[in-house]
């Protein structure tokens, strides 16, 4: 953990760091010292020579003395490190967050990380002195002791000695049983979260179903498995700190036989072992004690390891001289790629003219929506190339790409500031005037006038007041603002009213005009006004290829889709009698 | 806290582990008694073997006694403690058990309503964090409450009987605790709110930095959002630094004063004193030998503190949550005739000021579609929503086959009305399961012809494990698909009335025709009643409701309702002018 927290530190901070363990190593030997130093002071008191016993009590009262000053240190350094760590955290997490790829953030990771950001780089910061410097008290003062008593009775600091080896094996079984344990009651709890909010949010349609139905039983299995694994445990929690704490008994039982023996025998002097026993009964709390804190450590080791795992991803390779594309086409060659077992493009190839629209179209799950990804550098192929006006995506390099692909998701995401400034965020460096006029060539003055506040409406978290269409019709404005030469276009598949239809179908004219769009089509008036259109065949190639009218003119698959489209738009709801 | 009734639900939580609570105590207090006994028999073993240093005999039968005591009491507190511990452990695990459950009890009987909201947070911090939050009051709190106080004042009571004026020194330390405990804990309520405030700051930081990263990076704004994080993350980073020097100064004090080496001196100190003013050597060891342990455990409490004070919020949270009134059932249930849905001057409210619903009065007959439709905000969802009793009505009656809905048993009302809306809503569970979810005694070949009828069987067959393929593992369907696997669950359920939303026929472009096919299908024979978007879907109805403000405006069937010149043909006017723009030449509208 110590090996962890310094690596993620700064200069400053590790200095500190090194400096807080020093003074707590300090700490925890002066005091195993304070402690050996009763023996000649009670053994002073006992024979009544109380000159001497004077004597160790202000040698012990000094070491008492060093002890707290080194205490009160280890504490003020401490509180520098634990901030000087927080900060260094903190900054190198914010850092990382900005280099890591687009990829990584394909899942929602906000929840992860903003926990890392918050409890954990905190637990982490505050670990050495909460929970390192008792564990290390546990052991070193212990230690000293132990070391200590060699000089006053050889015999029975061996014989406590012999039971270290003992202690150490126990602490060890009982870790290494609870973190497979505790990782078994961590699957469960996700397993049982999971199961409840499921089953919360498929309540309506569980009404209608009876009693002891069959979501029932699923979420009743999983309270159960969970109830198992808790259960499981304490069983081997309870039972490897049993096992050590009884050893730690052992041990002290060991001393107070042994010595009451050899005392009795008279070989040990009556003041010596009660001085020791003195010592054994204090000594062993802290060991006992830091069993316990084991668990601190795991906490603080899992907030370090998230931390380590995003420093050891794998940013995308960069081209050392950047190579200029000589036009806006895009080419894909023989691509194959996927997200992890099965690819979901084979061998697919495609020139998309520079300048002009190409359509997608396909069944679900036939890689639409992977094809954009892969243009915008998202992700590289695992086979084949995808070129950017005749260069290598790698060899123009992520930044290029950035600026010449405006990306128009499904997911689209507003900061909760006014409507105008998201749009805004296309270029900055344009007048109100300018980006209210790209805005409206989009239709986003619509939204504004529907807003009590217009322009400077917010959009709430997330956009959360705008429906999905509103907010692809402000990503839109921005691609338009930004002016980039490729726009990328994931049509919203949700039903669209009527209104939000129109809209999003005068942005997109807006927006095609002299660039290379591709679109992930399902509007009938996107995909027939195309310049070319891509039908996939949802086993990672293409079907057929073509314009409109020429597809339709071959009576293949993709006359067969447009006939079933253009049907389904008349469709009525009238039972059948 | 504090109101009866909010009490009484603590005590009702608690229910389950009441049993233990007696065996927590009485084994705590043994544990604590019997920690403070070695002490005492070193204290008496000195006794015993002191004489020897003056060439006495010793009695060796005493000493074997007080060794057999002292090992006998070590484990008999070891033991009591750790038995006080797996017993409260174990209480604990059943009280987990235990609120789940009820959690559990009474998201099934909450109004569906209350399932519109996010509710996915609220329930997913119930189970997980509330209820692991109360571990520590359950587990760990009465078991450290009983040790901080008991091994003091065992501890007190022995030194004062042996020797007052080391009774006295050994006071000190724990008096030095809890003053400055007290200092240190001034202000410590606006501290952690505080805490709260930057940590939401920089939690709300975090996530718009991650979740605005990919629209950042592609303008180039990198630097807006990343500088955002930082302002937050210093603001955090200082706040925890000035609260750490804060309390720290006081902890430290704390941790410095009752230190075991800072201890030991002070009493050896008032120890020599007194030997030297004649006490005897051996009355001042117990005050060195317990004295050191004395705020021990009291130090511990302090810092399990933090963790109590999570565990009353969870408490009150959970208490909130149980506290929220579940749907009403109705005392002498009332059986439905037939399948006829009527409305009688119904009106709704979701606040109990603002009506959105006003004296809406109509009937739907069996075998007749009843659209409504009208624009967004005309309460045309909300009203659909009343008939399966997602919410009661405000004022007047929905009532199916005669019977108030509110008269009917859950169970005969849901065997009547089915539902499919937009949001689809499938376990994790086999497709089979899925389907007969609502008819778990359906027959295979019931199963098949459901889903066949909503054109989903063949897809079902291309998964390698067919119908036992589970959803989200082994089956990953696209949103079209996933709607048709609630129509044929609601085909097999068949529901003699039926609420529909007309959007769900284009949840997925890609299957378009295939989910109107199924939509067709579960229609038939059914009374209908459909929420309408497009209307061009509906002009086939039976019987269409134009609502407005809440109110129904106009009513009649497509062509009535044309030839009527009123707000519905001016809205078919409209829709049919932007429907053509929106439709490519040769596609009917």
């Amino acid at each position: 953990m110590i090996r962890r927290l310094l690596h993620h530190s700064t200069p400053k901070a590790r200095r500190l760091l090194i400096a807080e363990l020093a003074f707590i190593v300090a700490t925890a030997v002066l005091q195993g010292v304070v402690f050996l130093m009763l023996v000649p002071l009670l053994q002073a008191l006992f024979t009544g020579d109380t000159a001497a016993a004077r004597t160790w009590l202000l040698a012990l009262a000094a070491t008492a003395a060093a002890c707290a000053a080194a205490h009160w240190t280890a504490s003020q350094i401490g509180m520098r490190a634990s901030t000087a760590v927080l900060d260094s955290l903190l900054t190198r997490l914010g850092d990382r967050l900005v280099e890591l790829p687009i990829a990584w953030y394909a899942t929602d990771r906000s929840g992860q990380t903003t926990q890392l950001a918050t409890h954990g780089a905190m637990f982490a910061a505050s670990a050495p002195y909460a929970v390192l410097r008792l564990i290390l008290a546990g052991f070193i003062t212990p230690g000293t002791v132990l070391a200590g008593m060699y000089l006053f009775d050889w015999r029975l600091a061996l014989a406590m000695t012999a039971t270290v080896p003992v202690m150490w094996l126990v602490f060890r079984w009982l870790r290494r049983g609870m973190e497979r344990d505790d990782a078994e009651h961590a699957a469960a709890v996700a397993e049982t979260s999971n199961r409840v909010i499921e089953f919360a949010r498929a309540q309506p349609a569980l009404r209608t179903a009876a009693d002891g139905s069959i979501a029932d039983r699923l979420v009743e299995d999983a309270l159960q498995r969970q109830h198992r694994a808790y259960r499981g445990l304490l069983v081997t929690g309870g039972a490897g700190i049993a096992t050590f704490t009884g050893v730690v008994q052992l041990a002290l039982t060991v001393v107070i036989v042994l010595g009451a023996y050899l005392a009795v025998g008279g070989s040990l002097e009556p003041a010596t072992f009660i001085a020791l026993l003195v010592l054994g009964v204090r000594f062993t709390e802290p060991i006992a004690n830091s069993g316990a804190l084991g668990g601190g450590v795991a906490i603080a080791n899992t907030a370090l390891g998230q931390l380590d795992e995003l420093l050891a991803l794998e940013p995308l390779p960069e081209p050392a001289r950047p190579r200029e594309p000589q036009d806006w086409s895009i080419a894909f060659e023989d691509v194959t790629f996927g997200y992890g077992a099965d690819p979901v493009l084979r061998d697919l190839s495609f020139t998309a003219p520079s300048g002009r629209m190409t359509a997608i179209v396909g069944p679900s799950g036939s890689g639409k929506t992977t094809v954009t990804k892969l243009v915008a550098r998202f992700y590289d192929p695992e086979r084949g190339t995808v070129r950017i006006g005749g260069v290598p995506v790698p060899e123009l390099g992520t930044a290029a790409v950035e600026a010449a692909v405006a990306p128009v998701f499904q997911d689209v995401y507003l900061f909760d500031d006014t409507i105008l400034n998201n749009v805004w965020i296309g270029n900055p460096a344009l007048s109100r005037d300018e980006v209210i006029a790209a805005a409206t060539r989009a239709r986003v003055d619509e939204i504004a006038d529907r807003l009590p506040d217009g322009w400077d409406a917010r959009v709430g978290e997330g956009g959360s007041n705008l429906s999905g269409g509103e907010r692809q019709r402000v990503s839109i404005a921005r691609a338009l603002l930004k002016d980039a030469p490729i726009v990328l276009l994931d049509e919203a598949t949700s039903a669209l009213d009527i209104g939000n239809e129109i809209a999003i179908g005068d942005a997109i004219d807006a927006a095609r005009e002299g660039r290379t769009m591709i679109v992930v089509a399902h509007r009938l008036q996107t995909i027939m006004t195309a310049d070319q259109i891509l039908m996939l065949d949802g086993e990672g190639g293409i079907r057929e290829s073509g314009t409109h009218a020429e597809l339709l003119a071959a009576d293949g698959a993709y006359a067969r889709y447009w006939r079933e489209r253009v049907d389904a738009t008349g469709w009525q709801l009238t039972p059948t009698r | 806290m504090g109101t009866t009734s909010e009490q009484a639900d603590a005590e009702g939580f608690f229910a389950p582990v009441r049993g233990s609570l007696a065996a927590i105590v009485a084994l705590s207090v043994v544990g604590a008694v019997s920690s403070v006994v070695p002490f005492i028999a070193v204290v008496e073993l000195a006794r015993t073997l002191l004489p020897a240093l003056d060439g006495e005999a010793v009695d060796t039968g005493r000493v074997w006694t007080i060794v057999v005591i002292a090992v006998i009491a070590l484990f008999a507190g070891f033991g009591a403690a750790f038995a006080s511990g797996a017993v409260s452990h174990f209480a604990d695990a059943e009280l987990q058990l235990s609120l789940r459950r009820r959690i559990i009890r009474h998201l099934q009987r909450l109004p569906l309503g209350w399932f519109d909201a996010r509710s996915s947070g609220t329930v997913r911090k119930l189970v997980e964090n509330d209820v692991t939050a109360l571990h520590q009051l359950v587990a760990h709190t009465i078991q450290d409450v009983i040790t901080a106080v008991a091994v003091p004042v065992i501890g007190l009571v022995y030194l004062f009987a042996v020797e007052w004026r080391i009774a006295l020194a050994a006071l000190l330390p724990l008096v030095v605790t809890i003053v400055l405990y007290a200092m240190m804990m001034r202000g410590g309520a606006e501290q952690y709110r505080r805490y709260d405030q930057a940590t939401t700051r920089l939690s709300g930081a975090t996530v718009e930095f991650v979740h605005g990263i990919a629209v950042v990076k592609r303008f180039g704004q990198l630097g807006r959002s990343h500088r955002r994080y930082r302002e937050a993350m210093r603001e955090y980073v200082d706040f925890i630094g000035q609260w750490t020097r804060d309390t720290a100064l006081w902890f430290t004090a704390i941790e410095v004063a009752t230190s075991p080496a800072v201890v030991l001196a002070w009493l050896l100190a008032v120890g020599l004193w007194l030997v030297e003013a004649g006490a005897a050597p051996i009355d001042v060891l117990p005050g060195v030998l317990l004295g050191l342990g004395l705020s021990g455990p009291l130090m511990k409490l302090g810092s399990s503190a933090q963790f109590l004070r999570n565990a009353t919020k969870a408490q009150a949270s959970l208490a909130d949550f149980l506290a929220l009134p579940p749907v009403p059932q109705p005392d002498s249930p009332q059986e439905p005739a037939g399948a006829d849905v009527g409305l009688d001057r119904v009106a709704f409210s979701y606040d109990g000021e603002h009506r959105v619903l006003h004296d809406i009065t109509a009937t739907c007959r069996p075998g007749t579609v009843t659209a409504l439709v009208g624009a967004s905000g005309s309460g045309k969802s909300t009203l659909a929503k009343l008939v399966p009793r997602f919410y009661d009505a405000t004022a007047g009656e929905v009532a199916i086959g005669g019977a108030d809905v509110r008269d009917t048993a859950s169970a005969d009302l849901y065997r009547r009305v089915g539902f499919v809306f937009q949001d689809v809503q499938l376990l994790r569970a086999s497709l089979r399961d899925n389907i007969r979810l609502t008819r778990p005694d359906a027959a295979d070949e019931q199963i098949e012809r459901a889903a066949r009828a909503a054109q989903i069987h063949d897809r079902i067959m291309r998964f390698p494990r067919g119908y036992d393929s589970v959803v989200g593992e082994d089956a990953n369907l696209s949103g079209g698909e996933a709607q048709r696997v609630t129509i044929a669950r609601a085909l097999l359920a068949d529901p003699p009335v039926l609420v529909l939303d007309e959007a769900t026929a284009f949840a997925d472009p890609d299957s378009e025709a295939a989910i109107q096919y199924a939509l067709s299908a579960l229609a038939a024979d059914r009374t209908v009643l459909v929420i309408a978007h497009r209307l061009h879907t509906v002009t086939g109805a039976d019987q269409i409701l134009v609502l407005d403000g809440g109110r129904i405006a106009e009513r009649g069937t497509h062509a009535e309702l044309l030839a009527r010149q009123g707000r519905y043909a001016r809205m078919w006017a409209d829709y049919r002018a932007n429907h053509a723009r929106s439709l490519p030449e040769g596609a009917r509208g």
